[in-house]
């Protein structure tokens, strides 16, 4: 078994290259229980661990985030709860403070797991992606990373390396739907991104991937009850939900409708 | 000092470890029910000893009720169930071995559901039902042969007995051709409901863990159990031995909550470590302790009668439990279930039959409420059901039928040191019930405690003037060391630092029938007591011995059911999101009647956890199969309560100057779902199944849609 | 692989695979009973230990991640602490088995100041599950030690 640990972001992707097989690891929460279950097993790892230009957030102008940063910073560091509340919330909700000292926005985003908090707040606020290889760097929008349960469209040879959040022009909100106990993954998670008279609603765990309408979002009106109704059932119609032990993909429907009409109202007026 | 719990200076079963041990691993079954028809063990190593159904049937079958079970099955009777065991000198080998194992089986029909394994068509799990010798075994088995009922308990009042009655009922009778519908005759009002609670997990923080050794032709076993001398004996006539020939020594337990009781992995791993000729250790893992066995999924159909005035005039009960591929003690929990189904109340006539029956899913057994919680489920949500019917204010409708000093319970004995009204009065109260009834509840049940029931105990002086106390009392987290403690040291009237408390070890301490049904701190305190006069009177033993008389006729619910009653009270105030069905518990209020505490935070504990337990078994907690499957061994997919969900939390101990240590360890689980229910259909739903998730409560919306707006 | 980890300021050399959880290197290697394994998937709690002063699952962190940090487990905690004395005097634990997560993580809210409220602390106990429920008195125990 090897584990390597580069230093720079140059040496990894170099590393991926020769060695596409390895399995890159970042914070190493979601992989430790694959692993630790037995549902994964490889014999090559690459860790970021030791690459600090990974670890940096910039908070000038737009939200520039290593992809080593991890969940925790995201959520208590204070320039980013003032400017960026929403993805701050969003961060804020994962799973316990345990995983989110560990857990990092790269690895959150390569897992792209369904039923994650922050990817639908993401898409929400337009972030992009930094996605780099030895044959160069390219920027893909969040929506366009994550293509189903667990997939990405990260080619084998590929880390995802910062990723960039445009300032909000306006409120952002994340609504976490539990249906069990009060530390369970949503059943429901409901972001919303208001930029100026216009939103983005973004719905995740209710399906493979997030998921967003801008044509249905376009005939929000700020503000208004029946607008954010419809805009609501229009979600509940568009998606096919998934049913699970945290309740039957015709419940999902309900309340898909009826958290994005809430969301929409706490975006506005 | 510190406790040794906060510091991690305790050492649990799983902590403990033995030079030259070997690691043992289970290969389950991937069937429901059929036959193995092939092993095939070539890919394991030379080095890895392999245990086989074959190997393990001169053993014979065991159970602490019925003896149903092998060692390793060769007709599994559930998803899960043991088929091969390997032994290895690390885990990591033990499971690689595991992994290579191959196993053919022959499937045959399973059935999965309590209503539908009581049917004539329905596949048998098991051919026939053997009654255990064990010691656990403690009350006269009706296993019904032909069927999958592995015992049927009845209760017939008086005036209800000595009538020709089928054996199995599967459906309320119709009042038309019911044999007993005299009994409801001076009823004005007839009300009957179905009512569900689904199979849960125990889920105790530290898994099973076992290690066996043969010591000179002794067994010597380590392990976490509330039953050390009922698993003495159990081994000792699996191996043929004398009693005196197994060592059980109850290591402190990491929580248990009835999920540690009886055999569990002890027997693998004493055949085991006589295989390979060393210590073994089995350590469970997370998916494999949820299905290790699990609380008794149930069916329930109930039917009351009374006067318009409110009074109560007869209750009929039909439970159907399901206790899954083997009974472990499902027939005593169908027995408990059957009387605490009645509830604390009076009525002229009383007719139960509670049914245990097998299905191909993991065993069922033991679990923190032990039937009560199931049954009061439904006795006290059909009362609030009848108080609707009558208009009568569901408090005052429990008043005017509630149990007294002087009155005969259905069993027969006469009920002494109640205190249901107070209780009654105190959950109301705790709730503003006098300000309005819109989002509240309340429940109230009674529990009986393991009867007939034997505890001994011996305290011996030390040379170096400290005391010890030999005790069966297990340790799972209730805190039974500190009990203990406090009591010899009240009792010899010196300082608690001098009195020293081992873990149960079957070579040291005299016979306990088991830390179970919250009847230790009850049963021990009077033994201790009787165990200090004697050290007083001379000599440097005493010892003390308490026998508690008892039991229920099988077939007419006669007797004592309990030597001393469990007596709870709950009440919720709850909001509703009717939009998503989302309960918003805003207060949820316990009251147990607790005699004379012995240690008070100990005892608030116990009152509070019972309460954490009951509100994730109301809200959440439920265990899922899909073709026999358990699909949620996990504590993502289930969830248990956390510091956030139980904020609402309030109780209170209610003492009596002067009146005996009562049990406090599940008097509060019991009255928590109703309570919940209750508050849930004052706001117009109509709950009937547990757990109340969102998605059934807006089902059961009485109008029949959800809000929408 | 051979790492070195500095448990509790002492320097442990280990030869384990990559892939060995720190709980098990800490319970089989070093011979620490603090960190325990319930749920296996970092949801529990009983395998809280602290990395650098911030609690971990160390039941899903494989044992190199925790390269060139202070890992300290309950065992590391004086046994005159102020946040252990609270949870004695509290009488907050029933078995036990997830009291030293408890505290682990009670003691970085006490550090960081945010245990200031019970509704605070209970955020704060997030992912450290009781299933004997001591919830309420190990609540008034953190509330005592942040006082």
């Amino acid at each position: 078994m090897s584990w390597q640990m580069p230093s720079t972001v140059d040496e990894a992707l170099r590393l991926k290259a020769d060695n596409p097989g390895a399995t890159v690891i970042a914070g190493g929460t979601f992989l430790g229980i694959l692993s630790g279950q037995g549902l994964l097993d490889n014999d090559e790892w690459i860790s970021l661990q030791n690459i600090s230009e990974l670890k940096t957030l910039g908070t000038e102008g737009d939200l520039s985030v290593g992809a080593m940063v991890t969940h925790r910073r995201l959520e208590l560091t204070p320039v980013v709860r003032e400017d960026w509340p929403g993805l701050a919330q969003a961060f804020g909700v994962v799973a316990s403070p345990r995983i989110r000292n560990v857990a990092t926005i790269g690895g959150v985003l390569a897992d792209a797991d369904y039923a994650s908090d922050p990817p639908s707040m993401l898409v929400a606020s337009r972030a992009v992606a930094e996605v780099a290889s030895v044959r160069g760097m390219r920027r893909v929008p969040i929506e366009d990373l994550i293509a189903g349960h667990y997939e990405t469209t990260l080619a084998d040879d590929e880390l995802i390396t910062r990723v960039v959040v445009p300032r909000p022009r306006g409120k952002g909100v994340y609504r976490k739907f539990r249906t069990r106990s009060r530390e369970d993954r949503p059943t429901v998670a409901v972001a919303a991104a208001r930029e100026d008279d216009r939103v983005r609603v973004v719905v995740g765990a209710v399906s493979d991937r997030p998921q967003h309408y801008a044509d249905i979002c376009a005939a929000w009106k700020p503000g208004d009850e029946d607008s954010a109704r419809e805009i609501g059932a229009a979600y509940a119609e568009a998606i096919r939900c998934i049913g699970d032990g945290r309740g039957s993909a015709a419940y999902r429907r309900r309340v898909v409708g009826v958290e994005v009409r809430r969301v929409l109202m706490q975006v506005g007026p | 000092m510190t406790d040794a719990r906060i510091t991690a200076d305790i050492r649990y079963s799983v902590d403990h470890k033995v030079p030259g041990m070997w690691h043992l691993r289970l290969v389950r079954a991937g069937i429901p029910a059929g036959t193995v028809t092939a092993i095939d063990a070539t890919a394991v190593d030379d080095e890895v000893a392999v245990i086989t159904p074959e190997d393990v049937l001169p053993h014979g079958k065991y159970g602490c009720q019925i003896a149903d079970q092998h060692v390793l099955a060769s007709e599994p009777k559930y998803l899960g169930d043991p088929v091969v065991a390997v032994v290895a000198a690390t885990e990591k080998a033990a499971r690689q071995a595991a992994a290579a194992i191959d196993v053919r089986y022959e499937t045959s029909p399973a059935v999965f559901d309590e209503l539908e394994a009581v049917q004539p068509s329905a596949p048998l799990v098991h051919a026939a039902h053997v009654t255990s010798n064990s010691d656990s075994a403690y009350f006269e088995m009706r296993p019904q042969d032909g069927t999958n009922v592995c015992h049927h308990f009845r209760i017939r009042t008086p005036g209800l007995r000595g009538r020709h009655e089928p054996n199995l009922l599967i459906d309320l009778p119709s009042p038309g051709d019911d044999r007993l519908a005299d009994a409801f005759a001076d009823a004005d009002v007839v009300f009957e409901e179905t009512f569900r609670t689904p199979a849960a997990s125990h889920v105790p923080m530290e898994p099973h863990a076992t290690v066996a050794e043969w010591v000179d032709g002794r067994l010597e076993v380590t392990t976490g159990t509330q039953t050390p001398f009922n698993l003495r004996q159990d081994l000792a006539v699996l191996f043929g031995l004398p009693a005196e020939s197994v060592r059980v020594v109850a290591a402190p337990m990491g929580g248990s909550f009835g999920a540690k009781t009886f055999m569990r992995t002890e027997a693998i791993a004493a055949v085991a470590a006589k295989a390979v000729g060393r210590p073994v250790r089995c350590v469970l893992d997370r998916d494999e302790v949820f299905g290790e066995v699990t609380r008794h999924a149930s069916t329930v159909r109930m039917r009351i009668g009374a006067r318009r005035d409110g009074k109560f005039v007869a209750k009929q009960m039909l439970a159907y439990l399901n206790t899954g591929g083997y009974a472990d003690c499902g027939p005593g929990v169908a027995q408990k279930m059957g009387y605490a189904g009645v509830g604390p109340y009076r009525f002229d006539h009383v007719a139960v039959d509670s049914y245990c029956a097998y299905t191909n899913l993991p065993p069922a057994g033991a679990f923190r409420g032990y039937g009560a919680m199931q049954s009061a489920w439904a006795c006290e949500r059909l009362v609030d059901m009848l108080a609707d019917e009558l208009r009568i204010d569901p408090v005052e409708l429990r008043r005017m039928n509630l149990l007294r000093d002087g009155d005969a319970f259905c069993t027969g004995e006469i009920m002494r040191d109640t205190h249901f009204e107070e209780l009654l009065d105190d959950v109301a109260k705790a709730v503003a019930w006098q300000d309005g009834r819109k989002g509240k509840g309340i429940a109230i049940m009674l529990k009986g405690m393991q009867t007939p029931s034997r505890a001994e105990a011996a305290i011996r002086s030390l040379p170096d003037g400290r005391f010890e106390v030999h005790s069966g009392t297990a340790d799972m987290g209730q805190g039974s060391v500190e009990a203990l403690t406090r009591i010899v040291a009240d009792l010899l009237d010196v300082h608690p630092d001098r009195i020293t408390v081992p873990c149960p070890d079957t070579d040291l301490v005299p016979y306990d029938t088991r830390t179970t049904s919250s009847r230790s701190t009850h049963m021990m305190s009077r033994a201790l007591a009787e165990a200090a006069r004697e050290l007083r009177n001379g000599g440097t033993v005493g010892r003390g011995r308490i026998v508690n008389e008892g039991g229920l006729d099988p077939d007419t619910g006669e007797g004592i059911a309990s030597s001393h009653w469990h007596q709870g009270a709950a009440s919720a105030h709850v909001e509703i999101d009717d939009e998503t069905g989302v309960i918003d518990v805003k207060t949820l209020y316990a009251s147990s009647y607790a005699g004379t505490v012995v240690n008070r935070p100990a005892a608030e504990l116990q009152n509070e956890g019972s309460m954490i337990m009951a509100l994730g078994s109301s809200l959440f907690e439920e265990i899922s199969y899909q073709d026999g499957q358990l699909v949620n061994p996990n504590l993502s997919d289930y969830n248990i309560a956390s510091a956030l969900d139980c904020a609402s939390i309030q109780h209170r101990l209610m003492e009596s100057p002067g009146a005996e240590v009562h049990g406090l360890g599940e008097t509060a689980v019991p009255p928590v779902p109703p309570a919940l229910g209750n508050a849930v259909a004052s706001l117009g739903y109509r709950p009937r199944e547990l757990p109340m998730s969102p998605e059934r409560v807006l089902a059961s919306r009485v109008d029949g849609r959800p809000a929408a707006r | 692989m051979r790492i070195e980890l500095s448990v509790n300021g002492n320097a442990i050399e280990v030869d384990v695979e990559p892939t060995t959880m720190l709980v098990d290197v800490l319970r089989d290697h070093v011979a620490l009973t603090g960190p325990r394994v319930t749920c296996g998937v970092g949801l529990c709690g009983t395998c809280t230990v602290l990395l650098d002063g911030e609690p971990v699952s160390s039941c899903i962190l494989m044992a190199p991640l925790a390269l060139g940090k202070q890992i300290t487990t309950i065992e590391g905690i004086p046994r005159d602490d102020e946040v252990v004395s609270c949870f004695d005097r509290q009488h907050a634990f029933q078995c036990g088995f997830c009291i030293p997560g408890m505290v682990l993580t009670a003691k970085n809210m006490v550090e960081h100041g945010t245990a200031t409220s019970r509704e605070q602390i209970r955020e704060g106990l997030g992912g450290n599950l009781c299933r004997c429920g001591c919830y309420t008195k190990i609540v008034d125990a953190i509330e005592e030690a942040a006082r």
